[in-house]
């Protein structure tokens, strides 16, 4: 191994520090994230107008604003009204917030797209409004939206490297620092890449299985094409599991 | 006799007085009156738009008429404050199924046992078993809805339905998503079901069905209902010429 290759590796500890740091701000994010989109998309189909008009500006106008500016707003303007977050916490939640307003979207989509008749089958069965939104429509619609909620994992993965903005020791703000101290840009760089490559795969994976364990009969069964590894990353499939 | 919550007890007919019903512009029912009695199978037959449908989902109680008495084994339906009490009190089975894809055969049939009646687990599987079994899906309570043929689904569906003990069925085109082929299965278990004493109504195309098992024919069109009387009458020798013309084309085919 070149002498530049040895340098880099030096650093390894740095870089799986901040790995790890990446890893936890995504997954605090994204259970934000879950949260707020969860709570946006029921009140944007609530009865009352205020519930929905106020879900609608958020998903509004965070989906119409830079992600950057969110988490400037978050982290040096929120101070000046009394909310004082450190880095991190600043970090986890602007992005929170932000892939929140996107999943929104998601779930909305994802409720509507239950088909009519599950909600009147289960009403002449005499389930509560309640109970048919727990029992049958939020799972149905929780497997129709699986796919596209990993991809927003992924989001918030990739977007915590916009933290390095505020200056938190996330996985890309440590690689600009090792970079500055050795100056091997080509060396520094493709390790990052690889390692957020190792961060992404092994998220969309776990999903996978999870998904696999969540799920019967299996997503790839009941409608073809909807398995979200099996589309994206045909190689991460680990071995056919027969029902 | 079941009993609602509030006491009341609700029976197995159906009156229809006056009842009228529109989308918008369109006038769908149009003074309507029908009487359904304990026991009896009325089959409703006419063309597509004729109103057939949407009168059931008003019977059901998944419409509400725009104005008139819709009496639900007792419940008065027209009133919105009342109209829930019929639920879980009649069966649907729908045209396109509706089963709960995410849930296997016995998990369909056990949903409303559990969460409505409040069995617990056993006592919601023993039930749903025999629901199953008169249906003659006893060996499919694994499956899930994918994994099972347009006409197996449709006896789940049924099963699902009669599960709860409702007092009066209703059957909306239960068997027109089906290939040709399959339609026999499903027929024959409406037919025991009608032998057994179910009060039924019955949306259909299947005229071999409703010469066979139906008590009454109805034939509506335009939102009214043409002609009614026994199976002979109506389909053999209709007097009212929208029914001759609507049976000579159906035969045609």
């Amino acid at each position: 191994m070149s002498y530049q290759w040895r340098t880099v590796f030096e650093y390894l500890p740095e870089f799986l520090d901040a790995m790890g740091l990446t890893l936890w701000i995504t997954l605090q994010a994204f259970l934000l994230a879950l949260v707020c989109g969860l709570v946006a998309a029921l009140a944007r189909n609530s009865r009352w107008v205020m519930f929905r008009l106020l879900a609608g500006a958020y998903v509004e106008v965070i989906r119409n604003t830079p992600v950057l500016l969110q988490i400037f707003v978050v982290f040096f303007a929120l101070p000046s009204v009394g909310v004082r977050l450190d880095a991190v916490t600043a970090g986890v939640v602007a992005i929170g917030v932000n892939v929140g307003a996107y999943l929104c979207e998601v779930f909305r989509a994802g409720i509507s797209s239950v088909a009519r008749g599950q909600g009147e089958a289960a009403q002449v069965l005499g389930l509560s409004p309640r109970q048919t939104f727990a029992s049958v429509i939020a799972p149905q619609a929780l497997r129709n939206v699986y796919p596209a909620t990993v991809n927003n994992l992924i989001q918030v993965l990739l977007g915590t490297s916009l933290l390095t903005a505020i200056a938190v020791p996330e996985l890309t703000g440590v690689a600009t620092v090792i970079n500055a101290r050795t100056l091997l840009f080509v060396q520094v760089f493709a390790l990052t890449l690889l390692l957020y490559l190792i961060l992404s795969n092994a998220l969309s994976f776990a999903a996978g299985l999870l998904g696999r364990v969540m799920f019967k009969p299996a997503l790839d069964q009941a409608r073809p094409g909807l398995w979200p590894l099996r589309r994206t990353r045909p190689s991460a499939i680990p071995v056919e599991v027969s029902s | 006799m079941t009993a609602t919550a509030n006491g009341a007890t609700i029976g197995s007919n159906v009156q229809l007085r006056a009842v009228t019903k529109a989308f918008g512009a369109v006038e769908v029912l149009k003074n309507i009156d029908l009487e359904v009695e304990d026991g009896e199978v009325v089959v409703l037959i006419g063309a597509s738009g004729s109103g057939k449908s949407t009168l059931l989902r008003i019977m059901s109680g998944l419409e509400t008429a725009d104005s008139g008495q819709v009496f639900v084994g007792g419940i008065p339906m027209h009133e919105p404050k009342r109209a829930p009490e019929i639920r879980g009190h009649v069966g649907m089975v729908f045209q396109q199924f509706n089963l709960f894809p995410h849930l296997n055969a016995m998990g369909n049939v056990t949903l409303a046992l559990r969460k409505v009646l409040k069995m617990s687990t056993n006592e919601a599987e023993a039930v749903a078993l025999k629901a199953l079994t008169r249906v003659g899906m006893q060996d499919r309570c694994e499956n899930y809805p994918s994994q099972l043929s347009g006409g197996q689904q449709q006896r789940v569906a049924i099963a699902r339905a009669l599960a709860v003990n409702p007092r009066i069925m209703f059957f909306d085109e239960a068997t027109s998503a089906l290939d040709p082929e399959l339609v026999g299965e499903v027929t024959s278990v409406m037919r025991s079901l009608a032998t057994e004493g179910m009060t039924m109504v019955v949306v259909t195309h299947e005229m071999g069905f409703a010469q066979r098992t139906a008590d009454r024919v109805v034939f509506m069109d335009d939102g009214v209902i043409a002609e009614q009387g026994t199976p002979e009458q109506v389909l053999q020798n209709p007097q009212h010429p929208r029914t001759q013309q609507f049976l000579a084309r159906v035969f045609e085919a």
